[in-house]
């Protein structure tokens, strides 16, 4: 079980001013969002808003100055982000790139990509999407097949994506692909990471809309697609380690547990406090929420003294995910057949409810994330 | 990958010296003391009083009394691997519960007696009264151990302590287990004087059985689940059908990862209220403090990954576990009467939910940064009436 002891970590009294300026300044910026809009969470992008978090301080927060960051901790971060995410303020233009595309720049090239890109990130300025998916390559990352031949000066790419999130409004992409031969002996090798500028050309994205109509996620093709040399990141086949660094971090974050936030907000409002029914129900999620965020808090800390929180991610994840998934369903418990149309509670039950199977998905698979915990447990 | 400089603080992440020199201590001792044959006989009736003698020389009966009545004066994060262990090894014994007396009795300055001591929280499960001039009169349910404790800690929501002789005249005892066959007696008393009484408001506590009691059986909970874990992935991975051993399929290793994502809630909200119960403690009078708060929610994620584990390792487990000669009972059996115990993890959550829906989409938040939902306590009057 030592594996899986996620230790708690306490914030300091260095992170309540912090956190009460954030509050102040979202009660300003979000004054006028309603519940329909705060319920998309992390999955609202509004280029304007990233750009007023960047003029802030609040994005790189972690980075050194030299790449336009600010030498503040990981948990002060981690109090921005979950201020943010619990406001259901629209992060998401912004949200990849500074997750975990600057991270991994930062890491795997830090002379060349890192000092050109991430004060730009920063700023809130520059969007970035991942390429890890593939058409016929989902859980199983490591049968990528889009393909980059080494030529002059760089490297042609050929080969699709598909679920690139947020791709129709992304300066670049990471792109998982390979450079080297399948080698039966280590399905991991020969994997490499691209940087691709989406306005090259031969790049082609074409929306895919999900069951609500909405367009978030996206198919790009790559056709003859040149990169220069210097968008190679870290060597070739590096690729593998890289993705499992990246992975880590997008399912570490307290966006994991927080996406159905609104609705239980909204849950509270209209429940009945003499109703020992609604006390019981929300009062069993409360306990769920404190419990995922002392976890998360977890994670943070263990990313802060330099830990790979990678098995204790996935499992926060997986917790965060039936927790997230369990309120659409608790709210069809508790005021199905009785809601009024219409109602802020409606609006925002009607968007979560068929947003909630994407949440066991996106980031790992509750299948995988499974595995990966197994694994964690001695199960082979 | 992050270079600048990290603001977190340490106080309850590496063990103290004195926690360290506790699991240590505890380990081997309860792997020793614990033996099967303890636990066999102790399910045909016979306590394994011997065992306690050892507990008392390794000073872990005391350990949160305070030093001047010859205690450790551990705190709860430092005493924690023994309600642990405590659990891990289902030692059938009123450990928990005399540490805990010790604790209130030596903190409000009475004499903690010789042997094992009950606990008794007035107004919970039964109807019994201390009056003022420190009389006792009417029930009490599900005592923990009381045949075997002559004494008993009680207290009051009107912030004392009393010290109360179990065997004198007008106490009137019935004798009753939990699923696990530990003693859990009902009491009645007829105008039964209490023995020593004081005054004790720990912080802004107002039951101090209730809540520390609730506490105690957080950790013990997390210390059983850990061990349902441990043996069933020991099985998973000896147990051969179809050619290999079964923790090898996906089906099962699906389930003993949520069953540890489960663990692991409970055992990081445990942690955290085990690190507030040191606070409150070191808090004045009255202050107001997030425990009450931080032990709901333990004792729901703890109750809650109960209920999901003691499933799931009996499914692993197969036909085997369902025998009386195999050892995973000691724990499901025990897990399913202590998430009951000091509050289900459905009263605990009732009184969050109360809370949560006072505090409304413009409050719960910040509520729960804080950790301060106020929550009404005593837990609501239906819930001991029901009992009663």
């Amino acid at each position: 079980m030592q594996a899986l002891d996620i230790r708690p970590c306490h914030l300091d009294a260095k992170t309540d001013a912090l956190r009460t300026q954030v509050r102040e300044f979202l009660a300003e910026a979000l004054k006028d969002c309603p519940p329909e809009q705060r319920a998309r969470n992390w999955n609202g992008a509004d280029i304007a808003f990233s750009r007023k978090l960047g003029e802030r301080g609040w994005l790189g927060m972690t980075w050194p100055k030299r790449y336009g960051g600010h030498e503040r901790s990981a948990l002060e971060r981690y109090v921005v982000l979950e201020e943010l995410l619990a406001a259901g303020a629209p992060v998401n233009a912004h949200w990849i790139a500074e997750r975990q595309s600057g991270p991994l720049l930062m890491k795997f090239s830090p002379e060349v990509l890192a000092p050109r890109l991430l004060p730009a990130i920063a700023r809130g300025e520059l969007l970035f999407c991942i390429g890890m998916s593939e058409p016929d390559v989902g859980s199983d990352l490591a049968s990528v097949r889009t393909r980059a031949e080494k030529v002059e000066g760089g490297w042609q790419v050929n080969g699709s994506k598909v679920w690139t999130t947020g791709a129709h409004r992304s300066h670049y992409m990471v792109t998982l692909l390979r450079t080297g031969p399948k080698d039966p002996g280590n399905r991991h090798a020969g994997l490499s990471q691209l940087l691709i500028d989406m306005h090259s050309p031969g790049v082609t994205v074409r929306p895919i809309y999900n069951m609500l109509g909405e367009h978030d996620f996206n198919e790009v093709f790559l056709d003859n697609v040149f990169v220069p040399d210097d968008f190679l990141i870290g060597q070739p086949g590096d690729g593998w380690r890289q993705v499992g660094a990246e992975l880590a971090l997008e399912r570490s974050g307290p966006e994991r547990y927080l996406s159905c936030t609104q609705l239980y907000l909204e849950m509270l409002d209209a429940a009945d406090p003499h109703d020992s029914h609604h006390r019981v129900s929300l009062g069993r999620v409360a306990a769920r929420y404190a419990a995922l965020r002392q976890m998360s808090l977890g994670v943070a800390g263990m990313l802060a003294r330099g830990e790979n929180p990678a098995t204790p991610a996935a499992l926060v994840k997986d917790q965060g995910a039936l927790l997230e998934q369990s309120l659409p369903d608790l709210a069809h418990e508790l005021f199905g057949g009785r809601r009024q149309p219409g109602s802020p509670l409606d609006q925002v039950m009607r968007y979560l409810t068929q947003t909630a199977p994407s949440f066991s998905l996106r980031g790992g698979t509750r299948e995988i994330l499974r595995s990966i915990i197994a694994r964690g447990l001695g199960l082979r | 990958m992050n270079q600048a400089p990290n603001t977190y603080n340490n106080d309850a992440q590496a063990p103290s010296e004195l926690q360290q020199m506790i699991t240590h201590s505890v380990q081997g001792l309860f792997a020793e003391l614990v033996s099967p044959e303890v636990m066999a006989r102790f399910d045909t009736g016979q306590p394994p009083s011997e065992l306690w003698q050892p507990l008392v020389d390794h000073g872990l009966t005391a350990a949160l009394m305070t030093e001047a009545a010859g205690g450790s004066a551990a705190s709860w994060l430092e005493a924690s691997p023994i309600l642990h262990a405590l659990g891990y090894w289902n030692l059938p014994l009123p450990l928990s519960e005399t540490m805990l007396a010790g604790l209130l009795l030596s903190r409000a300055g009475l004499q903690v007696p010789e042997g094992p001591i009950s606990l008794i929280q007035t107004g919970r499960l039964g109807d019994l009264q201390l009056s003022a001039d420190g009389q006792l009169d009417g029930r009490c349910l599900n005592v923990p151990w009381a045949r075997s404790c002559q004494w008993a800690a009680m207290a009051d929501c009107g912030g004392r302590i009393a010290l109360v002789d179990l065997r004198q005249i007008g106490v009137k005892l019935t004798a009753g287990t939990n699923f696990a066959g530990e003693e859990r007696d009902s009491l009645e008393f007829t105008n039964v004087p209490v023995q020593a009484i004081a005054p004790l408001q720990v912080a802004d506590v107002c039951e101090p059985v209730w809540l520390f009691g609730a506490l105690a059986r957080a950790c013990m909970l997390v210390g059983a689940l850990e061990s349902s874990l441990d043996q069933a992935l020991a099985y998973a991975n000896q147990r051969v059908q179809f050619g290999k051993p079964i923790g090898t399929f996906q089906a099962l290793q699906q389930q003993l990862a949520h069953a540890a994502g489960s663990i692991a809630a409970a055992s990081a909200s445990t942690q955290i209220a085990l690190h507030s119960a040191g606070l409150a403690l070191s808090s004045e009078a009255g202050q107001p403090t997030s425990l009450t708060f931080d032990v709901a929610v333990a004792k729901v994620c703890a109750g809650e990954a109960a209920t999901l584990v003691t499933s799931i390792v009996h499914q692993v487990h197969g036909a085997i576990g369902f025998t009386h000669e195999h050892s995973l009972h000691y724990s499901t059996r025990r897990l399913w009467s202590w998430r009951d115990e000091f509050g289900s993890d459905a009263q605990w959550a009732e009184v969050l939910g109360q809370s949560a829906i006072s505090a409304g989409s413009q409050g719960f938040w910040a509520a729960l940064t804080a950790r301060d939902l106020p929550l009404q306590t005593p837990l609501t009057r239906s819930a001991s009436h029901a009992a009663a």
